[in-house]
């Protein structure tokens, strides 16, 4: 009996020592960064922001902070060779232990993405046991990243929470962009049969305005930041700014759409027809027979009519079979166009490759590493797209066809 | 020091000693009684210390009043109408004892024909007579007879079978225990109609004599574990039994441990239900806690009235339950590790509203949680002892300290608040009493372990815990069981409660050889004919005018 017992206390004294990293800091003691953000500066040094939050102005009301006397969130910069020595002298400027498992944005500018390319620096957020591999990945579209995080919002209190939230917003929404996390840039990075996309997001206004807690302290805010596009990389670089349908294309290529809308041109009138996909399954098949394989994208997509500026009848199933059609082409239109701009910028971020490998190893071993540059812009792409209206809101006909009569 | 200490006892010892033998010396009474009555006083008044309470009633009876008889009771100790109408009443006005007579037969005539009392019997050591007396019976000497009757006459004042304060239930049987013995045993017996539902009883306590009966159902209590119980119960050599507290702590298994291992309650019900699945109940006079052994963890986190309620209900309850002990056993450590460990666990939100209201908190969460933690049980203690018409100011103070005040005063965060009430409120919930107390003791460890190694730590000790309760027994008996050794057939009784037609058979460890506790086909199910089938009577009949 005894004997077990002082088996068991030693066991259970070893394991204390054998066990990983461990910490004890109070949640006061930390400085809970919401946001990073890296850039390069003239002297070829990186410049590395963090966001901090002040949680007393967040959560307001309570021990009489208020949110309407000082920022809810403090910016810090600092200078370094490398991103870990940047984040260093960021130390010196904190008087609390900088924390970063509340982090979730991690900001990275376009001038480092297009020039040096972001496979550099993503080591070392990896590498830390307390970033998380699924914090959010955004690049600044026309700003310094810097910038970014140091204009406040309104609604959301913190930034990086209204950066998160918005890229959330419009995947969901509109599907023109998409979150994107440490993890998968790291995998596609790697990966030889597909490139990265990052949404991008950028600063509207005055930087120095935006700084200000006047900003937020009116209706209209001078200076905001919103989502803006997405980056696609090639081996790590940008190369290229997707916008709008072009940008979606993407996003409907990689089977993510959960909504958006397609406008309708029809008998000579512009826009004339608003469709809300609803549900949508697109499936990327690769046909391998001949040497250049051939890429079969299929979409199916679901969803309402939720706009009619014209006499349309509605009732009309033939009309309806119409209005398919002419959706079906729509689309078509928009994703070859992605397509056709993705190959001239010789980059698979569709993953088309990694399709190849799975219906043909043994051939994708031979193509992997002339992938991008020589078999991807020559590809054969064929979309095919069914579409379907399934209901037209709360009502059949717009009351523009009983006016007339 | 320590051993001027250790002198002063031995002296002390010495001195108890020697009263000892002094008083055992002097008042060491002759075994037997003998025939004269007025010695036979002598020593009872010499015995008790010519106690007040001690009623002697002398008569005289017979022919001429030639004999003398006594009658002793103890006042307050029996039933004042009982001794008066069928005892003394009977004495004084029986024809037959107004004859011409020898004590011998008046001794007969007194045990056949006079005494109307169901209890009567004769007794000629002092041993016996004495403990009669104080027990409550009454006791008639006879000159000239070396033997004394003894008339079953307890009474007095006791209280009233009332509703259970401790084991409270929404539906089934309101009566609880009380404090006499009888009662406990009739109250038993009122529910259990067996002759199988045997019942033995000794006295334990050198000097308070206190009557503790063993009560089992004979054929399915397992008879290793009744011989235990008696050979443990035997084995008590003490001064007094005043609560069945000391029986238990007395009989255990394993006294290092901070959980019950001894079942305890004060409802009929849970005693019969508990004696039908082979358990045996120890009644100890003078209190209504009645004890059940062997018990087992599980036993500790049932009520009765999971076995009134419908199983889906019951088995919904047994669930929250479970998670309520575990907020009373981990609330507080789970907190604290994690605020001070694993600040990423927390939702990004929930971290700075704790961060923000910790900004004036001067103290590490450990410390903060000890401090709350500490406050709660000296109001809950305060609470407990303090007369009831000062009850509102305890709560009113401990609402104001707890609830605003340290918080105003930025001792402590308002999300400890929250954390140690619903922890407090958690311990109130668990069913029993017994390891409620336990898991406010665990708490304390798992708060340190948490504040030292996080949720590692709490892990840590969490094993200890399991461990340290699988090597638990009762009488014998594992005391996870049936979770650990695992019984699947009764594992449908433990977090869940199978339906009352699921439970075929007796839990394996405790009840004997006869196992099967119901017949086949339990189940309830709706009539195989439609009862509102239409009858032609009805379809055809005309409505009876007449």
């Amino acid at each position: 009996m005894n004997h077990n017992w002082i088996l068991l206390f030693l066991i259970m004294t070893s394991t204390v020592f054998i066990s990983g990293c461990w910490n004890q800091k109070e949640l006061n003691e930390l400085a809970i960064i919401s946001a990073m953000a890296i850039d390069k500066n003239e002297d070829g040094k990186y410049v590395k922001t963090i966001q901090l939050v002040n949680p007393v102005n967040v959560a307001g009301g309570l021990q009489g902070g208020g949110s309407g006397q000082s920022p809810t969130v403090t910016v810090y910069t600092a200078m370094g060779d490398s991103v870990l020595e940047a984040h260093f002298h960021a130390t010196s400027k904190v008087s609390r232990r900088l924390y970063h498992g509340h982090a979730n944005l991690i900001v990275i500018s376009e001038e480092l993405a297009t020039e040096e390319g972001i496979i550099d620096i993503l080591d070392a957020f990896e590498r830390d046991p307390e970033i998380r591999m699924t914090s959010r990945v955004v690049i600044a579209h026309h700003t310094k990243a810097g910038d970014l995080l140091k204009s406040l919002t309104a609604i959301d209190k913190i930034p990086a929470e209204k950066v998160n939230g918005t890229i959330h917003t419009t995947e969901r929404a509109r599907g023109e962009s998409m979150e994107v996390n440490l993890q998968d840039v790291v995998t596609t990075l790697t990966s030889a049969g597909k490139e990265t996309v990052i949404s991008g997001f950028s600063l509207k206004g005055d930087i120095q305005q935006g700084k200000k807690i006047e900003n937020i302290q009116q209706s209209e805010l001078d200076t905001t930041i919103e989502s803006d596009g997405l980056a696609i990389f090639k081996e790590g670089k940008l190369v290229d700014w997707y916008q709008g349908e072009m940008s979606r294309g993407v996003v409907w290529i990689l089977d993510k759409i959960q909504q958006t809308d397609v406008i309708l041109d029809r008998e000579g009138q512009e826009n004339i027809l608003t469709y809300t996909v609803l549900r949508q399954k697109t499936r990327v098949s690769a046909d391998t027979t001949n040497d250049l394989p051939v890429l079969t994208v299929r979409v199916r997509a679901e969803g309402d009519i939720r706009e009619v500026r014209s006499q349309i009848d509605l009732t009309d199933p033939y009309e309806i079979l119409d209005i398919e059609k002419e959706l079906e082409k729509e689309i078509k239109k928009q994703l070859e166009n992605t397509v056709i701009r993705t190959q001239q910028n010789k980059s698979d971020i569709f993953g088309f490759g990694e399709v190849v490998r799975r219906s043909d190893p043994k051939k994708w071993k031979k193509m992997k590493n002339d992938w991008n540059d020589t078999y991807f812009p020559n590809l054969k792409v064929n979309v095919k797209v069914e579409a379907f209206i399934r209901r037209s809101g709360n009502r059949t006909n717009s009351y523009l066809s009983d006016m007339e009569q | 020091m320590f051993s001027f200490l250790k002198r002063k006892n031995q002296k002390n010892d010495r001195k108890i000693q020697e009263i000892n033998n002094q008083n055992q010396s002097n008042n060491r009474p002759p075994n037997l009684i003998e025939s004269s009555l007025s010695k036979n006083l002598e020593v009872i008044k010499q015995k008790t210390g010519n106690s007040s309470d001690i009623i002697i009633r002398p008569l005289k009876i017979g022919h001429n009043s030639q004999i003398k008889i006594a009658i002793l009771y103890v006042k307050g100790m029996v039933d004042n109408q009982s001794v008066q109408d069928f005892v003394i009443d009977s004495i004084m006005n029986n024809q037959n004892l107004s004859e011409k007579l020898i004590p011998q037969e008046v001794l007969e005539i007194l045990i056949e024909d006079v005494v109307a009392v169901g209890g009567i019997k004769v007794v000629s050591d002092w041993e016996k007579l004495l403990t009669a007396l104080m027990s409550g019976e009454t006791i008639t000497l006879i000159d000239g007879i070396s033997k004394g009757v003894c008339a079953s006459t307890q009474g007095g004042q006791r209280r009233s079978v009332q509703e259970s304060t401790t084991d409270v239930s929404i539906r089934g049987s309101k009566e609880a225990f009380n404090e006499s013995i009888e009662t406990n045993t009739a109250m038993v017996r009122r529910i259990i109609n067996n002759t199988d539902l045997w019942v033995e009883s000794i006295n334990i306590g050198k000097i308070t004599k206190t009557e503790v009966s063993i009560m089992y159902i004979n054929g399915i209590a397992k008879n290793e574990i009744i011989e235990e119980v008696r050979k443990r119960l035997k084995g008590i050599d003490i001064d007094g039994i005043l609560e069945s507290g000391y029986i238990e702590q007395l009989i255990e298994d394993q006294t290092n441990t901070t959980f019950p291992t001894i079942y305890h309650s004060e409802r009929p019900d849970t005693v019969a239900g508990n004696l039908l699945e082979g358990k045996i109940a120890i009644f100890v006079n003078g209190t209504p806690f009645v004890l059940l052994v062997p018990a087992l963890f599980i036993d500790f986190f049932q009520s009765a009235e999971d076995y009134y309620e419908r199983f889906d209900i019951a088995t919904a309850i047994r669930f929250l339950r479970t998670v309520i002990f575990f907020i009373s056993l981990v609330g507080p450590a789970i907190y604290i590790a994690a605020t001070t460990f694993h600040q990423e666990m927390i939702p990004t939100e929930l971290a700075i509203i704790i961060a923000a209201q910790r900004e004036s908190v001067p103290f590490p969460a450990f410390i903060e949680a000890l401090i709350m933690e500490i406050t709660f049980e000296i109001l809950r203690e305060a609470g407990i002892r303090m007369p009831k018409a000062m009850g509102s100011t305890i709560s009113i103070v401990g609402a104001l300290v707890i609830g605003q005040a340290a918080i105003q005063a930025g001792i402590v965060s308002p999300a400890m608040v929250i954390v140690v009430s619903l922890t407090a409120i958690a311990s109130f919930a668990t069913p029993s009493y017994a390891v409620a107390i336990s898991a406010r003791l665990v708490r304390f460890i798992f708060m340190v372990s948490a504040a030292t190694f996080g949720f590692y730590g709490i892990i840590l000790v969490f094993i200890m815990l399991i461990v340290h309760l699988c090597s638990l027994r009762s009488f014998g008996v594992p005391y996870m069981s049936p979770l650990a050794p695992f019984i699947r057939e009764e594992a449908g009784d433990t977090i869940f409660r199978r339906p009352i037609w699921a439970y075929k058979k007796r839990p394996r460890l405790i009840s004997g050889q006869n196992r099967v506790s119901q017949g086949e086909d339990q189940k309830p199910q709706p009539p195989r004919t439609r009862i509102m089938k239409n009858t032609t009577n009805v379809e055809k009949g005309e409505p009876n005018e007449s």
